[in-house]
């Protein structure tokens, strides 16, 4: 529990800030909302290639997933948005336990390749098969239909605004706790040297399929808030050409770390805010920044500035390492 | 479905084989000889068909445009090669696979920057239609399958009579011995890459008639190039040639049958052969190849 709330420091910080520049900048609603929204899509995405090391070309795939689970519940069956979300939270899970066995043996290149196919498939399946369900490329509109929920009526924006930050803070304070804990670790050591872990006596292909089925949810979460914000959904959402931007915001922000993926989301939403507004789009500008970031600041922006703090502070890095593999070879 | 939609379908498949085999030859050389996967193949792709589209409308030609492709491409290739991806030879995949994804993610901007966003229409430089078999098919299509069989003819003549062409060859075996032969395989690197992302570029500037001229072509022929590799097996020439074949059938007669099957369909072939048979049909298990060791 002391370690739940030590996990929490960082990412009440965080939310300060939110809330400050929801009053700083208060034009800005929907750049924030998108924000927290894009950062819970980024840290899953950041779970499979910053902790385990896998690149995936289909994530907008389980993006759509969690937002059509929302938006079929809301469109044709309920009301309450909440049901919806937690129904894209097991359609999630649902997916990454299926999918994952028979993706995570692939080797790197072929995982990526297999999820873009995937995603084309999906998003086939939703847009032309499923047509009387979801309409096709119109789209689903459901706005109208949904409720509110106790205390809050989250079809206001200002109101939705709290929402999303609250699930924001709750992601991120169980990704923070998820990163100290042996999971965290393990990941990253799978990342290192697999064989190594093999060998340990680890399971690795059970910590890789947990690390895929909470991509997968993660994913499905930020694709139901997608949902809820726009109360519509259609397929551009989740469209295979998409998958670029959540790899490149991963790798901006400094893979395989807690807020990276937050500074990512905030470094590519702001280049596109900025850079679609002087010139015709962002993809020169993201492109350029990541080749930078692959070659000079591998650690992304997130990662070297912790790394600046860290050698400030003189806190030792990786701590939790050391003492598990100590305990690991005591026992 | 009749048999008169069947074969006009199969020809049409065979014009999309050969622009398929041109783009994904890059890709499969690149994985094979340089161990890197290489996503911006398709900046010369598109840099292609755009400076087809250029010089037709600046100066009407469009054997110009083809020729101006494949410069362009060639040159921005061995820009990109000696500039760029020298420093990514062996590092683990997965970086060059990010580092060649920014790079096509840059030639897109580029691309968006010069020539805007709006898709740009070529029309096809020859009309004439020649009747085979009962079927009215375009001259222009028979001349992409026609040039793609020259091209693959060529290149087997240079693999197995040329000195440089068995040492790409032997490059692939092992690039160290080969480097220890006192070959240089840094030369033979950037050779080859020169001339897959010149034949991209033809590719980019023969398709160009064929489909919207845009910033994002290259996405799709993006997948469906990956999708060639692999069936063909990684690093394998004739593997590329008769999986192409297959794809461009794929592609064609499935959308035939029904029109969206021609942008799902590869994505099922590859779907199952990743699945079931990774090494792809000419790939040699190894080290590679296939799955994790």
């Amino acid at each position: 529990m002391t370690r739940l709330i030590k996990a929490s420091y960082g990412p009440l910080v965080l939310v300060f800030f939110f809330l400050m520049a929801r009053y700083i900048f208060p034009n800005k609603m929907t750049f924030i909302i998108e924000l927290a929204i894009f950062s819970i899509y980024v840290m899953g995405n950041n779970i499979l290639y910053g902790y385990l090391g896998m690149v995936s070309f289909g994530q907008p795939f389980y993006l759509g997933v969690g937002a059509y689970a929302t938006a079929i519940y809301l469109a044709h069956i309920g009301a309450n948005p909440l049901i919806g979300m937690l129904l894209s939270l097991a359609m999630g899970l649902v997916v990454g336990l299926i999918l994952g066995p028979a993706f995570i043996r692939l080797r790197g290149d072929y995982f990526a390749l297999i999820n873009a196919a995937t995603c084309a498939i999906g998003m086939f399946t939703i847009e032309k098969l499923l047509l009387p369900i979801t309409r096709g490329d119109d789209g689903l509109w459901y706005r109208s239909r949904m409720s509110q929920i106790p205390f809050l009526d989250i079809r206001m924006p200002d109101k939705f605004f709290v929402f999303a930050l609250a699930i924001f803070l709750i992601v991120l304070i169980l990704y923070n706790f998820m990163d100290k804990s042996a999971l965290g670790v393990s990941f990253r050591a799978i990342k290192d040297n697999e064989n190594k872990m093999k060998f340990l006596g680890y399971d690795t292909f059970k910590i890789r399929w947990i690390g895929f089925s909470l991509a997968s949810i993660l994913s499905a979460l930020a694709g139901s808030l997608y949902a809820i914000n726009f109360g519509f959904v259609n397929p551009s959402l989740a469209e295979p050409h998409r998958a670029a931007e959540v790899l490149v915001a991963t790798l901006i922000g400094g893979a395989g770390t807690v807020f990276g993926p937050f500074f990512g989301t905030l470094a590519f939403l702001g280049i596109k805010d900025l850079v679609s507004r002087y010139i015709a789009h962002w993809e020169l500008a993201v492109g350029i920044l990541t080749l930078l970031v692959l070659f000079r600041f591998s650690k992304g922006i997130w990662g070297n500035t912790e790394a600046i703090i860290n050698e400030k502070i003189g806190r030792k890095k990786n701590r939790t390492m050391e003492k598990l593999l100590t305990d690991k070879a005591a026992t | 479905m009749n048999i008169d939609l069947l074969l006009p379908a199969i020809f049409f498949g065979l014009s999309v084989s050969g622009i398929l085999f041109l783009v994904s030859l890059g890709i499969s050389i690149g994985f094979g000889l340089m161990r890197i996967i290489n996503m911006e193949q398709m900046v010369y792709y598109t840099f292609g068909a755009y400076m087809a589209y250029t010089m037709v409308s600046v100066t009407g030609s469009f054997l110009l445009g083809i020729i101006a492709g494949i410069l362009v491409a060639a040159f921005l290739g061995f820009l990109v090669e000696t500039q760029l991806l020298r420093r990514v030879y062996g590092k683990e995949l997965m970086f060059t696979m990010v580092v060649t994804f920014s790079v096509f993610l840059i030639g897109i901007g580029i691309i968006q920057y010069t020539w805007g966003l709006d898709p740009k229409p070529v029309s096809s430089p020859i009309h004439t239609m020649i009747p085979i078999l009962g079927v009215q098919m375009p001259l222009y299509r028979l001349f992409i399958i026609a040039t793609a069989l020259v091209v693959y003819v060529l290149i087997q003549i240079m693999l197995n009579k040329t000195i440089i062409g068995k040492a790409i060859r032997a490059g692939i075996e092992n690039p160290d011995q080969v480097q220890g032969l006192g070959i240089n395989i840094r030369r033979i690197f950037t050779v080859t890459f020169v001339v897959a992302s010149g034949l991209a570029g033809l590719g980019g500037s023969l398709n160009a008639p064929l489909t919207m001229t845009g910033p994002y072509m290259g996405f799709d022929m993006l997948l469906f190039a990956f999708i060639t590799v692999i069936l063909g097996g990684l690093g394998s020439i004739k593997g590329t040639l008769v999986s192409a074949l297959i794809m461009g059938q794929v592609i064609s007669v499935g959308g035939t049958i029904w029109s969206p099957l021609a942008f799902v369909a590869p994505f099922i072939v590859m779907f199952c052969v990743i699945l079931w048979r990774p090494t792809g049909l000419f790939g040699v298990a190894g080290k590679a190849f296939g799955f994790q060791e």
